[in-house]
């Protein structure tokens, strides 16, 4: 007798265990893709905490009295204020040629006393209630800054307003800070960096005031006179030129009230002295300074781009690739990660309102000096000729959107943006556009803008140290 | 004057703390402003911990940590924090190493991951090992040796710390560093990075059930493992004086100071919030008593002041510092110094004591804005061996610092090891 088969062999039994163990190998790939192996976009994308569309409202503000236009943005997690503010084109280039550092001067002095304050009556009033007021004079603007708790706020506008107002420039705090002055002009010749960025200046701008020392020159300071301080206030810091941002735990009605008590003591208009757009000489030169110092700094300038020109975005994201960011930059895997030429390479547009530039630089020790520099030209001018690629410039624009709210930390950083965005006309919805601007560049903006810009033969070199050869 | 009444303690962040299974500490600290996190892993050893001769492992360690894993191979860390649009980096330290992004917090759980990847799985190839020694060794030109100060700086180090490894620059020697081999790095590796002698900070739009179940969900499985016994450090002379002048090419300015091997919060811990008041009375801030004295009122120094440090596994470092005035000397600026000193500790008063303590009360608020500020304060308190309960309750402990405190914690300053300095310009050079 014979048993039936236990079972019948299927005719598409081949085909099914096939199927069986694709099916089955398959899965667990899928599990192990899931579970095991490392994927980094599920990570984000299966996320439990979800990208937020974080949009910072910002509104225009202003001020019942005096009419004063500022931004403001609202957000009480910490109950504490920041106003941050500008004055355009009071920065030192519009330093009288006779009163070189002025602006700074004045900046400094305007926290020494005012009104029926000394000095010290000043700074114990602002110390008791941790009030923070500073001044400081860029190259284009003077800047000021307020940062107080809420529970401070009146007593904070009005000790500003005082500082504005009534500065008392007295004698003894003239002469103390001039001392200051004069110890930080020898400090600069310290260091090797700042020896260089002031060699860098007198070489591009020449006469232009943009070649000054920003901290003026001994002889200028000296001569300055409290009635000199006294016009250079009138004169630079007007509401003809302000420029103000407040954000933190104010409300709009309190917000535009701390204008007018704030900025109500400063004359309607001023006067200011013009400075001219700077025309530098951009083809390829180069200058070494011998000076004891363990590396050699290397610091370079071609022509950059103002803020509103129609290259700015591309031009921004072409220099993220070539030197922005951290370690991942062309240059920085370049000479940096690959060859361990030196330990940070960088590029950066420099936004100077009269001289828009495209600046970088690097340090490295004399025996490696001239293969890091080598390099470094060779990446400048294959930015230039040859461009980036669809993938390079597809991880510029995650990097630049994806770190986008990291700026919003702190509020006095908040305030200062606020500031920036109406000095460079950027517009109320400009926090919500931002991401857009980046993403609607095109790799032919791209390239264009890097052909135009990167250009080896249009690239000025400095560099600062004990050279082998 | 009446006492008033005053509202409840605040706390410093509002933050809380717990640990996992394997002894990994994570501190939480919610901060909604933004939808962005600081993520900061921060171990309990640095330079301190480093074999005799072996200066710069911690450092060097830190940065092959971006040289990849076996997971995570090459420079893959840093291109997936770039295509993320993290802000990442690390620092080491004489008592601790630190790792820190910050992130959108959607990329949180990404940097959660590559972090506690490189906690265990740290696999560098011999070329990038070669290549980020020269890069550590440029690094430390860079910041040394381009500057003329920071050289000073080290040797007043080596002069007041002689033998205990506080002595040592965190970064090596040059020498020491061309020598540091593989075995080296792995060795410190393989005995300190551990989540039992690690923190973990969150500071952002995070709240903390979620953060203990990512913290979970990604270190939990990281097995805890025994360390080396806690570090004894050599205990100083009190009654150590040293004095160290130096001039140096490039100088142009003079400088003078003192620095002490002060109380911490591990060396006489009953000190430090008494230290803390003193050296705000005198010598924080343009209202403080060594700037009316020493600048306005003598006219012998630009500029005058004090910083403390308490936050170190051994001694706490305090500090003074001048410049003086010109045409005056720095031994006599040195002498006014300590002249004005002592007659602003006879000066000294319950008034005094309570509007100091006033003034650094107003601003402790400040420390609340930005999350990583938070996240670097609590983070390196508490590797210094802080307590989360002590952290956050830094405004009563302010408080209760009395006149006697402050003035038993001038003496303990005075009686503890120091090192008077100046650096000058070389003969011949126009001061």
């Amino acid at each position: 007798m014979t048993h039936p088969p236990l079972y019948r062999k299927s005719p598409y039994r081949g085909l099914k265990i096939v199927l069986l163990a694709v099916i089955l190998i398959y899965g667990v790939a899928a599990g192990y893709r899931k579970y095991f192996r490392f994927n980094p976009e599920t990570l984000v994308t299966e996320s439990v905490l979800k990208n937020k569309n974080f949009e910072v409202p910002v509104e225009e503000i202003v001020s019942p009295k005096y009419k004063i236009k500022a931004y403001w943005f609202y957000d009480n997690t910490t109950p504490i204020v920041s106003m941050s503010f500008l004055f355009k084109n009071a920065g030192y280039a519009t330093d009288g040629a006779e009163e070189q550092g002025i602006a700074q001067l004045a900046a400094a002095l305007l926290t020494e006393g005012a009104g029926g304050l000394d000095g010290q009556a000043f700074k114990e009033a602002l110390a008791e209630r941790a009030i923070g007021i500073a001044f400081s004079a860029g190259k284009d603007d003077f800047q000021g800054s307020l940062l107080t708790t809420r529970d401070n706020l009146s007593r904070a506008a009005e000790l500003l307003a005082l500082a504005l107002g009534q500065p008392r420039f007295d004698t003894g705090d003239v002469s103390r800070l001039k001392q200051h002055f004069y110890e930080a002009l020898k400090r600069q010749k310290e260091q090797p960096a700042s020896v260089l960025a002031l060699e860098l200046n007198q070489k591009l701008y020449g006469a232009h005031p943009y070649a000054r020392n920003p901290l003026g020159k001994a002889e200028t300071i000296a001569a300055i006179s409290r009635a000199d301080l006294r016009r250079f206030v009138r004169d630079n810091l007007s509401r003809q030129n302000l420029i103000a941002g407040i954000a933190g735990d104010i409300s709009r009605e309190e917000a535009e009230s701390l204008l007018d008590e704030v900025f109500g003591v400063l004359n309607d208009n001023g006067r200011i002295n013009f400075v001219r757009d700077a025309e530098v000489d951009f083809s390829a030169r180069r200058f070494e300074i011998k000076y004891p110092s363990g590396q050699i700094m290397s610091v370079k300038a071609a022509r950059g781009v103002r803020r509103d020109d129609a290259d700015f975005y591309p031009l921004f994201v072409a220099n993220q690739i070539l030197g922005g960011s951290g370690l991942t930059s062309r240059l920085s895997k370049e000479i940096r990660e690959e060859k361990g030429l030196t330990y940070g390479v960088y590029s950066y547009l420099g936004l100077d309102d009269k001289s828009p530039l495209l600046m970088a630089g690097f340090a490295s020790s004399p025996d490696k000096y001239r293969e890091a520099e080598r390099l470094f030209e060779e990446q400048w001018q294959k930015m230039g000729t040859a461009g980036v690629s669809a993938a390079e410039l597809e991880q510029a624009k995650k990097y630049l959107t994806a770190s986008y709210n990291l700026r919003f930390a702190s509020i006095m950083t908040i305030a200062d943006i606020l500031t920036a965005m109406q000095k460079y006309n950027l517009g109320l919805d400009f926090l919500q556009k931002r991401n857009a601007y980046v993403q609607n560049v095109t790799l032919e903006e791209v390239n264009r803008a890097a052909k135009k810009y990167f250009d080896r033969s249009r690239l000025v070199s400095a560099a600062i140290g004990g050279f082998e050869n | 004057m009446l006492a008033s009444v005053s509202p409840a303690q605040a706390k410093l962040f509002n933050g809380e703390t717990f640990y996992l299974d394997n002894g990994l500490q994570v501190i939480v600290i919610p901060n909604h402003k933004a939808p962005i996190v600081k993520h900061m892993l921060w171990y309990k050893s640095g330079s301190v911990d480093e074999r005799p001769g072996r200066g710069g492992s911690a450092h060097l360690l830190e940065h092959l940590m971006f040289r990849g894993t076996r997971k995570i191979p090459g420079t893959r860390f840093n291109d997936l924090m770039e295509e993320n649009g993290a802000e990442s980096n690390a620092f080491t330290g004489q008592d601790m190493t630190a790792y820190h992004q910050l992130l959108d917090i959607s990329r949180l759980e990404l940097a959660m991951f590559l972090e506690a990847d490189r906690m265990r799985g740290l696999e560098v190839s011999d070329k990038d090992f070669g290549l980020e020694r020269k890069i550590v060794f440029e690094e430390r030109l860079q910041r040394i040796d381009n500057n003329p100060a920071a050289y000073f700086g080290e040797a007043l180090r080596r002069s007041l710390w002689q033998e205990h490894p506080y002595a040592r620059p965190v970064s090596g020697t040059a020498e020491e560093i061309l020598q540091l081999t593989r075995q080296d790095i792995e060795d410190f590796y393989k005995t300190y990075y551990a989540p039992n002698n690690a923190v973990l900070v969150l500071a952002g739009d995070i709240d903390v059930p979620t953060a203990r179940r990512l913290a979970e969900k990604y270190y939990g499985g990281l097995k805890k493992q025994k360390l080396p016994a806690p570090k004894e450090f050599p205990k100083l002379e009190n009654s150590f004086n040293a004095k160290l002048r130096m001039s140096r090419p490039n100088i142009k300015s003079v400088r003078a100071g003192k620095n002490f091997a002060a109380p911490s919060y591990n060396v006489r811990p009953e000190e430090v919030y008494a230290l803390s008041v003193l050296s705000a009375y005198m010598g924080e801030g343009e209202t403080s008593k060594l700037h009316k004295k020493l600048v306005l009122r003598d006219k012998k120094a630009l500029t005058a002041e004090t910083a403390y440090d308490p936050a170190a596994r051994s001694y706490g470092n305090f500090s003074i510092g001048a410049v003086p005035a010109p045409g005056v000397s720095p031994e006599d600026l040195l002498d006014s110094l300590d002249k004005a000193w002592a007659e602003a500790l006879a000066e000294l008063s319950v008034d005094e004591v309570e509007k100091t303590k006033q003034r650094m009360l107003a601003g402790l608020v400040y420390l609340r804005d930005n999350p990583e500020d938070a996240a670097y304060i609590a983070g390196a308190m508490t590797v210094a061996g802080v307590s989360w309960e002590e952290i956050e309750n830094q405004e009563n402990a302010i408080k209760q610092v009395t006149y006697k405190d402050v003035l038993k914690a001038a003496r303990v300053l005075q009686n503890s090891p120091q090192v008077t300095g100046i650096l000058e310009p070389e003969k011949g050079e126009n001061r």
